[in-house]
């Protein structure tokens, strides 16, 4: 705007931000003013400034959300007038109050129309705050069912090794999209979700890992890689100290000749030898 | 030489030799390396019968001795070796071993050789021949060159060795002439401080050339008296057979190796399939003799090799042969290694390697076996990440938070979890600490094989105690039965035998009964658990030589 003196400008801008209507921001060359959009200026209308300073705190904190500390921090207003400005921010449904799944007492806010963090809210395997155990066993169970019947299918093919153990494995897009298709889930998983529960088939032994190199764009490679997973069988038997009654005593540090647990008049042993 | 090891010792002596040698036994295995006086003086036996029992538990391999410690004037010191005594629990195995590989012959062969520790190659050939005579039809009998070609093969195979000869150098010991069978062994100071291995002579494996013709003989229905004297004393032979002094142990080492092989194929087996595990068996049968006890893989083996020895039922093509190997290297248990490319490709098998996968799959079974599957998730996840902080857990094993802290800390109460602070400051304050959990698994597999000893000595006492417990009704069956015995051997009446029969009623027969089913329960128990051993062993020893 050439035709205007600086000083013109800058109180026109200045009366122009304390209506509301622009939004001061800086970078590295100098300031910038940006024109608020008229529907968010009139929401704020009728509230003061420590309200706006608030709110655009919480604004920037996105959709983790953010403690009510914090904001204190933030703005360096005492504790009460903080309560007071939240309870009112809520009440015109501008902001929301989300538990967060880490510390259940702690409460992160956040504005009203966004979709908390995964992180906040634990993602899939939470619902309402708490742990689905029973989801996971069954989508664990189903993984496994899916992994073992493939590898199944390929031992009794009867075709050259090779040719059998590649067909026994799945990618992890494949068994994804089986465990969509079966429907048992009412949220909708991603394919990391159900890496989450291969990995802890692996830790159960029952299945085993290994990456390849895939070409990108082939359905399912992430970075250039794939994972494929195989059901695979245990090495070896229960072994023999389990099927001892000491393998499994829970006072086996007590037991002593002599003493009141001993082998000789060890409760677990007669029960087992009458078997 | 932990104090489960030793109550497993003296049980197994008590068992195996009685009292007194158990009593000796223990007193070396608690106090080292003593010379026969202070034995004597701190044993309260007399000095005869603390000769004889050292005597017994040399023949046995189970002592040592070696000059003193003060220099060579001073008398020798005897030393027990509990790794010895414990391979006593073996011995049913090793027997049956024989068995499958060679047969009855095998068979007696060896269980001769372990009753008696040592003994020579005509000695045993008569004797096995002579049990082996007994149990056939009348008429036939067992010629002594089946036994011989038996024994020979087992030497060729390495099952059997030649003992070691020991130095003759001025006798400053004083040992009395033993009473066990031909022991030409006449204990003086050693040479060397260490006993010579049975290895480091060139001889070990040579069979000696022996005249043996005859046959076995069938024992006559004996005098009742003459027979009780004689079945102690060993028939001191009159005939030489040009192999005096030359005395043969069981291997132990070679059997060892070949219950590891076992191990090794029948878990490629459960992995993969059973033409990959006859592959693996055919590349350790190869390197059987090749291979000490103690290397970390097998010689290499190239792929034409292996094909050519392949067993002429698998008749699998060349190309798919070489599709097996490579599945083989490609498993992420790693038994089987590629070391090069020359003759089609050159393979081992990581024996050390595949150890430590047996070990901690035995480990993972016990936590899982002991504590549930759930516990056995984050026992095997800690395996894999090293440490981890509990939050990471709850979160990789996919267990609520609650019940992970639950397991964790009762895995940790057992000791076979551990905890590492990592402090972010230099006082150890807790809230600024970071606490890793982790699985070392060394120090984990030492302290099952501990608990696995007493478990076996558990078992041992409780079967003594239920034998002590009904010992008077087994007296009355046993003395039943010897009339019994007596009487159908002078030809007596079907009334008179089943008069006899009576005298034990129905219910005194029911206990006897339980009586047994208990104590073969018991029995079948340490076996089982002696496999436990033998693995969580193994993988020790070979750690520690690696």
């Amino acid at each position: 705007m050439p035709h205007l003196e600086p000083q013109q400008r800058a109180m026109a801008l200045n009366k122009l931000l304390s209506l509301g209507q622009l939004d001061l921001l800086r970078n590295n060359s100098g300031l910038l003013y940006r024109l608020k959009d008229t529907q968010s200026a009139s929401k704020m209308k009728g509230s003061d400034n420590q309200e706006k300073l608030v709110y655009q705190i919480i604004e920037d904190a996105g959709n983790k959300g953010i403690w009510s500390r914090d904001i204190r921090f933030k703005s360096n207003l005492p504790l009460t007038e903080i309560n007071k400005i939240l309870k009112n921010l809520e009440s015109k449904k501008l902001i929301k109050a989300v538990k967060s799944v880490a510390a259940s007492k702690k409460k992160v806010y956040m504005l009203y129309n966004l979709q908390p963090d995964r992180t906040v809210t634990g993602g899939a395997w939470y619902s309402d705050q708490d742990f689905e155990s029973e989801f996971v066993e069954v989508l664990n169970q189903q993984c496994f069912k899916f992994l073992q019947s493939k590898a199944e299918a390929a031992r009794d093919g009867k075709q050259s090794p090779m040719v059998q153990r590649n067909s026994s494995f799945a990618t992890s897009h494949e068994v994804w999209k089986y465990i969509c298709e079966l429907g048992i889930s009412k949220v909708d998983l991603s394919m990391d979700d159900i890496e989450t529960i291969l990995n802890t088939l692996i830790y159960d032994g029952k299945v085993e890992m290994t990456v390849i190199a895939a070409k990108e764009g082939t359905v399912g490679s992430v970075d250039g890689q794939m994972k494929l997973y195989r059901g695979v069988n245990a090495i070896l038997q229960p072994t023999g100290l389990v099927k001892t009654p000491c393998g499994l005593c829970p006072v086996f540090h007590d037991c002593h000749e002599g003493g009141e647990i001993s082998p000789s008049s060890c409760i677990y042993m007669s029960e087992w030898l009458d078997f | 030489m932990t104090a489960q090891e030793i109550r497993l010792c003296g049980l197994l002596l008590q068992e195996h030799f009685g009292e007194v040698v158990e009593k000796v036994g223990t007193h070396l295995l608690r106090r080292g390396a003593q010379n026969l006086r202070t034995i004597v003086q701190e044993t309260n036996l007399s000095v005869n019968l603390v000769k004889k029992c050292l005597c017994v538990l040399v023949q046995h391999g189970a002592c040592c001795f070696t000059s003193g410690r003060k220099g060579p004037g001073s008398p020798t010191e005897y030393r027990a070796c509990s790794d010895r005594i414990l391979r006593v629990l073996r011995y049913p195995r090793y027997i049956y071993t024989a068995k499958t590989l060679y047969g009855d012959t095998g068979e007696l062969i060896i269980e001769e050789l372990l009753q008696r520790g040592h003994m020579t190659m005509s000695g045993t050939v008569k004797t096995v021949a002579d049990r082996l005579t007994q149990n056939m039809e009348e008429g036939h009998s067992m010629d002594y060159s089946e036994v011989s070609s038996a024994f020979s093969k087992l030497v060729e195979t390495h099952f059997l060795q030649r003992c070691p000869p020991v130095g003759g150098a001025g006798t400053s010991g004083t040992t009395a002439p033993a009473a066990a069978p031909a022991a030409a062994a006449t204990p003086a100071a050693a040479v060397s401080v260490a006993p010579p291995t049975p290895e480091s002579f060139p001889e070990c494996y040579s069979v000696p050339h022996v005249s043996l013709i005859g046959r076995g003989k069938r024992q006559l229905v004996p005098e009742n008296g003459e027979d009780q004297r004689n079945a102690k004393r060993a028939k001191m032979d009159t005939e030489t057979h040009g192999d005096e002094g030359i005395h043969w142990q069981v291997n132990f080492e070679r059997f060892h190796q070949h219950f590891r092989d076992q191990a090794i194929i029948s878990a490629v087996a459960n992995k993969l399939d059973q033409t990959s595990s006859e592959i693996v068996r055919t590349i350790l049968r190869m390197s059987e003799v090749t291979t000490s006890a103690t290397a970390a893989c097998t010689k290499p083996l190239s792929a034409n090799e292996v094909f050519r020895s392949l067993p002429a039922s698998y008749n699998i093509p060349r190309h798919i042969l070489d599709q097996y190997l490579t599945l083989l290297v490609d498993d992420p248990m790693e038994f089987v290694g590629k070391t090069g490319e020359s003759g089609g490709g050159m393979f081992v098998v990581n024996l050390h390697r595949a150890l430590a996968n047996l070990a901690r799959a035995t480990v993972e079974s016990i936590v899982q076996e002991r504590f549930g599957s759930r516990s056995a998730r984050i026992f095997r996840l800690l395996l894999r990440k090293r440490h981890l902080e509990q939050k990471q857990v709850e979160d990789f094993a996919m267990i609520p938070a609650k019940e992970a802290k639950d397991m964790l800390y009762t895995l940790l109460s057992h000791n076979l979890v551990q905890l590492q602070e990592i402090p972010k400051t230099p006082d150890f304050a807790p809230s600024r600490t970071f606490y890793l959990y982790t699985v070392n698994q060394l120090p984990t597999a030492r302290m099952l094989l501990q608990n696995c000893y007493k478990t076996v000595a558990n078992l041992i006492e409780r079967r003594l105690f239920e034998t002590k417990e009904n010992k008077r009704l087994l007296e009355k069956s046993q003395r039943i039965e010897a009339i019994l015995a007596s009487l159908q051997a002078s030809g007596a009446e079907p009334e008179q035998l089943s008069e006899v029969e009576e005298m034990i009623s129905a219910p005194e027969k029911q206990q006897l009964d339980v009586l047994k089913l208990h104590v073969n329960k018991l029995d079948s128990a340490e076996n089982q658990v002696d496999e436990t051993i033998f693995i969580l062993e193994s993988y020790v020893s070979s750690t520690s030589t690696s």
